[in-house]
């Protein structure tokens, strides 16, 4: 029995629900909407007593940390394989995965919380979103979250991280100029792992990332995109942040 | 061929000299002053990943021309690499535990200890150096977040609250320590395996920084698995290597805390 808490096919969340769907493992879900608190509520505390999300129980094993998680499902599960057999790749597939997520993914969630989560959940209740801070178990999410609830982010620290994401998404291109894939020339949870933290690059910074200025990013991304498992994944989505994955669809010419 | 890059025998430096010696790897040791800014200086191993590896000025594994950064991953690719003892013994499950725990106290721990080793040792070692110096020498570091690092030793970012602050954050991933060294002697399970490693480097120099997070009273266990760490042949060996006789007062800025706070 598997079964995965996660909220939308979206950074952390979506890694092991890509690395699922390309493994071709069955999964129950249960949907938490992040935006509502589900994370903290005392139903999945049982769970996972840090709140945090995604969280996978496989019999009686929790497994709350995301990209170990993804390692865990290549291994643990048949289907096809999802890191390299070589040594030296499979180091520079985790070595990126630490890149994305403990570089670039923190300074792009504190832009995109800055404009999207938090003034999403600005809407509620100032009160209840005080509450909802306080039962928040682990002191770094709640301040984490005290700062994208109350914009309490400095210019300088949003200024640090737009510096960041370009940096990082330089040094992306740069490396995919030279490598097929994230780990070299295989497939592997190192692009499920990127997907995840920069399909919507294209997007957020359409100035820095675009076909002009980072064309093997676009096409890395597109090629992720055209996968079933992605396809199959993303309409799992229940929110537009999800659905603006379409933009990777090539135009017709 | 296989050469380690290393300073002293400390924090994530220690991490791959232990894990050869357990291997009994035949391997090259490298020697540079971190202080010295040797790792800076042209020849010195160089890719991307090792200039932007999160751990700043941590060590470099060279094997037949590749370079390997970064200490956790490090160790894994030690582990697969390499013949000899199994560094990650069990299924699917302990070495999602060794992983977990490597990306968690490399997030929680690493980062605490460099900065308060560095203000404890570091600054006052380069505060006997010429300033102008020393700041030229920074100035030209790269990338900058590497340089920001170094500045911050230099020019008192490290006051007396923003240390507290830090002190008082180790308590959190020290606790989980003591609390899964309740259940099984090692940290994946009943067998020793690179968590123990990854973890050692940064626990063992607590009791000196972080008297009162680190002892008899506050976790027993934690004491008690340092005590089992250093009476290993490969843990010993691995300090042997020290050239200063004071390994575990060798600080270098390492990862940088969490931006969010």
């Amino acid at each position: 029995m598997l079964t995965l808490y996660h909220w939308e096919p979206n950074a952390n969340s979506g890694k092991p629900m890509l690395t699922l769907a390309e493994k071709g493992v069955e999964y129950q879900s249960h949907y938490l909407d992040l935006l509502k608190f589900d994370q903290h509520q005392p139903e999945y505390l049982k769970i996972n007593p840090d709140g945090t999300i995604p969280a996978m129980v496989h019999g009686d094993r929790v497994l709350t940390e995301s990209t170990p998680m993804m390692e865990y499902v290549d291994e643990a599960f048949d289907g096809p394989p999802l890191r390299p057999k070589d040594p030296k790749e499979r180091w520079r597939m985790r070595w990126w995965m630490r890149f994305f997520d403990s570089y670039f993914a923190p300074s792009l969630s504190m832009i995109g919380w800055s404009v999207f989560v938090g003034p999403a959940a600005r809407q509620r209740d100032p009160a209840e979103l005080k509450a909802a801070i306080e039962r928040i178990p682990l002191e770094s999410r709640r301040i984490a979250w005290r700062k994208a609830l109350f914009n309490e982010f400095t210019e300088a620290e949003l200024a640090e991280s737009k510096r960041r994401v370009w940096y990082a998404t330089g040094i992306l291109e740069e490396h995919l100029s030279q490598h097929r894939w994230i780990a070299g020339d295989t497939w592997s949870l190192g692009d499920i792992n990127g997907f995840n933290l920069g399909y919507a690059l294209p997007l957020s910074q359409p100035d820095r990332c675009n076909d002009e200025k980072t064309p093997h990013i676009m096409e890395w991304l597109r090629k992720i995109y055209e996968r079933p498992a992605t396809k199959a994944t993303w309409a799992k989505g229940r929110t537009q942040m999800a659905a603006r994955v379409t933009f990777l669809e090539r135009k017709a010419h | 061929m296989l050469e380690l890059h290393h300073w002293e025998p400390n924090t994530f430096f220690l991490k791959p000299l232990i894990a050869l010696k357990e291997k009994e790897a035949p391997f090259t040791s490298r020697y540079f002053d971190a202080t010295k800014f040797e790792q800076f200086a042209a020849g010195f191993p160089r890719n991307t990943e090792s200039s932007l590896h999160l751990e700043r000025e941590g060590p470099l594994l060279v094997h037949d021309g590749t370079i390997i950064s970064s200490s956790f991953f490090m160790l894994e690719y030690i582990a697969e690499a390499l013949p000899g003892a199994d560094l990650n013994p069990g299924q699917a499950w302990e070495h999602y535990r060794a992983r977990a725990w490597g990306q968690f106290l490399g997030l929680q721990l690493g980062a605490l200890v460099s900065a308060l080793g560095c203000a404890k040792y570091l600054a006052p070692v380069l505060k006997k150096k010429d300033h102008e110096a020393l700041k030229s020498h920074i100035a030209v570091i790269e990338p900058q977040e590497r340089r920001a690092a170094w500045s911050a030793v230099i020019d008192g970012s490290y006051d007396d609250k923003t240390l507290a602050t830090m002190h008082e954050r180790l308590k959190f991933p020290v606790k989980r320590v003591e609390e899964a060294l309740a259940k099984t002697p090692w940290l994946t399970g009943p067998a020793y395996s690179i968590a123990d490693i990854d973890a050692f480097a940064m626990l063992n120099v607590l009791p000196d920084l972080a008297p009162d997070v680190v002892s008899d009273k506050a976790t027993p266990r934690v004491l008690d698995f340092l005590k089992r760490m250093r009476e290993r042949r490969a843990v010993k060996d691995a300090l042997a290597l020290s050239k200063t006789g004071k390994p575990q007062e060798a600080f270098v800025p390492g990862a940088e805390p969490s931006r969010w706070g």
